[in-house]
């Protein structure tokens, strides 16, 4: 297994976000974290990075147990936050915000042949590498986040709601781009999402998250095909997803 | 006469221009306005004087007034951030005022409260140029000042420790998951608010020639508002700010008359602030003026 995670528990006060929550990846995988609006699963994430004390639970990653490392530690070992929300820094130009994905690293060369390779793949970032992050709309911005986290050598991704306030159309080629780096690279990822339907298509397995437990889990192909299990734990209007029963007799 | 001025309100500006860097750096990074700066201030012109006073050589004394308020920043670091983690904003900014009466009374308590004269180091060294005497002291200051503000801007912009400084600033939960390890950094920024008020301090004692205990409020408040009047967290606008009250001071002295001082220096500022509220150099982006 790459990550583990055991009994991982959450607390903001008297708010319990994650429930003696238990959760595996093994390489090369992508696992989908589904559930409603405060499931806690961005909660889970910030735990598993560290960023938010973990009360109780442990966190293996890469053969080490890392529950007591700092965020730091655990970035140069390798686990990476795609965050909710992108928090690209505004007041440093596109290029400084990959350099600073890249602020652990001393590999400079390597840095600066991987930089070129993330404007390979998101060339409007090219574009624009030495103009203010706060030039950039909402999915350059998502592609921004997504490079910044590359260059930090991951060799897990977790994406916390990727394609969130981005056109369908934008929000598909973010979910591409996720399914491209797990299938050239091998990249493992971790992907918390809202568009349920999507997330499932790209993903092997899936967690589905309710009141800060797991309410199920399994292959992403059973949880697609279970409509009323979505429909009834997710509450996002999935029925407009649903295919309509000519797709599903095609 | 006007030049002469000019010159002498360059060279004052230019200690308020570091004190206010100071203080940017600490409200622009950390969002915390650091008052044991003026304390700092100081305890660096005390310490020229009292090394000076103990027979050792000037530039020594220099270095070792240096070090002794950078590691004195660190331990204000301790007290006033590190272990008041979590507290609400406004505990360090009323721990780090404490400093600053703290620091006064144990001048007071070592040193005395009587201004303490520094021996004319430099004398008969002047530079007559067109008329216009310069101290080399003055000079080989403001070149201090120039070069130090000028590293400072060059560390924040191009090394990676200045670029995880700026998003420290900007937001340090995005640095924290960025990996940037902010509790090293932290101390770094004291260190350094350190050092500029050191240098200021120094300056300051080896040119006026005369320290005591209270020397860093006067100093530190108009460091303040030059901080203020450039626009909160730009280096650039702390020093245009910090130049702004040191001419204006030097010259009111001279053309209207010492008790109006503060009345011409503060009446500039209200000025400033009420055509240009957020001061002169308000929203530059960062590594360009802001930090
Ligand atoms: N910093 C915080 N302080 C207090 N409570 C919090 C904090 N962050 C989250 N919570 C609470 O913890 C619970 C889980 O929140 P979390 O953000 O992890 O959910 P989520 O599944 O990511 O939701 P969303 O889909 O809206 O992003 C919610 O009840 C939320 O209100
Ligand atoms: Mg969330």
């Amino acid at each position: 297994m790459l990550l583990e995670a055991r009994d991982l528990e959450v607390r903001y006060g008297s708010v319990r976000a994650v429930r003696g929550l238990s959760l595996q990846l093994a390489p090369g995988e992508i696992v989908a974290v589904l559930g409603a609006n405060g499931a806690g699963k961005s909660s889970l994430l910030r735990a598993l990075l560290g960023l938010t004390r973990a009360h109780a639970g442990k966190v293996a990653f890469d053969g080490n147990d890392v529950t007591r490392w700092s965020t730091s530690a655990r970035v140069r070992a390798g686990l990476v936050l795609v965050p909710e929300g992108r928090r690209i820094v505004m007041g440093l130009t596109v290029q400084e915000n990959l350099l600073m994905g890249a602020g652990q690293r001393r590999d400079s060369s390597a840095v600066q042949t991987e930089i070129e390779q993330v404007y390979q793949r998101f060339p409007n970032l090219a574009a624009r590498r030495h103009a203010s992050a706060s030039v950039l709309s909402g999915g350059e911005q998502q592609m921004l986040a997504i490079g910044r986290a590359l260059l930090a050598a991951p060799k897990l991704m977790m994406l916390d709601e990727p394609s969130l306030g981005l056109s369908p159309r934008l929000a598909n080629e973010v979910l591409a781009h996720v399914r491209d780096l797990n299938r050239e690279r091998g990249l493992t990822i971790l992907l918390v999402e809202q568009n349920t339907q999507r997330a499932l298509e790209i993903a092997h397995r899936a967690y589905l998250l309710e009141l800060g437990q797991v309410l199920r889990q399994g292959p992403a192909a059973e949880f697609a095909a279970d409509h009323s299990l979505l429909d009834a734990y997710l509450g996002r209007g999935q029925a407009a997803q649903r295919p309509t029963p000519a797709q599903l007799t095609t | 006469m006007l030049g002469q001025q000019f010159i002498n309100g360059v060279m004052l500006g230019s200690v308020y221009a570091m004190v206010a860097v100071a203080l940017t750096l600490s409200i622009g990074v950390l969002n915390f306005l650091n008052f044991s700066i003026p304390g700092l201030f100081m305890i660096a012109g005390m310490a020229t004087w009292a090394l000076i006073h103990a027979g050792v050589a000037w530039p020594l004394a220099i270095l070792g007034a240096l070090a002794i308020t950078a590691a004195v920043s660190l331990v204000v670091e301790r007290f006033t951030w590190r272990w008041l983690r979590g507290a609400e904003p406004f505990v360090p900014l009323v721990s780090s005022m404490a400093f600053l009466l703290l620091f006064e009374h144990l001048a007071i308590a070592w040193w005395g409260s009587e201004m303490r004269v520094l021996p004319s180091l430099f004398a008969g060294t002047d530079w007559r140029v067109a008329g216009f005497v310069i101290g080399v002291p003055q000079l080989v200051g403001l070149a201090v000042s120039i070069a130090s503000i000028f590293g400072l801007s060059l560390l924040l912009k191009r090394t990676s420790m200045g670029r995880s400084l700026r998003t420290i600033a900007e937001d340090s939960d995005t640095a924290l998951l960025l990996g940037v390890d902010v509790n090293r950094l932290v101390p770094v920024v004291f260190a350094l608010a350190g050092l500029f008020a050191a240098l200021a301090g120094v300056l300051f004692a080896l040119n006026y020639r005369q320290v005591q205990p209270f020397m860093g409020e006067a100093v530190g408040l108009k460091g303040i508002s030059a901080m203020i009047v450039g626009g909160m967290g730009s280096t650039w606008g702390a020093i245009a700010g910090g130049l702004v009250i040191g001419i204006t001071e030097v010259l009111s002295v001279g053309y209207v008359g010492a008790n109006f001082v503060d009345i011409a220096v503060f009446g500039l500022l209200l000025l400033i602030l009420f055509v240009r509220p957020t001061g002169l150099f308000a929203g530059l982006p960062a590594g360009r003026g802001g930090i």
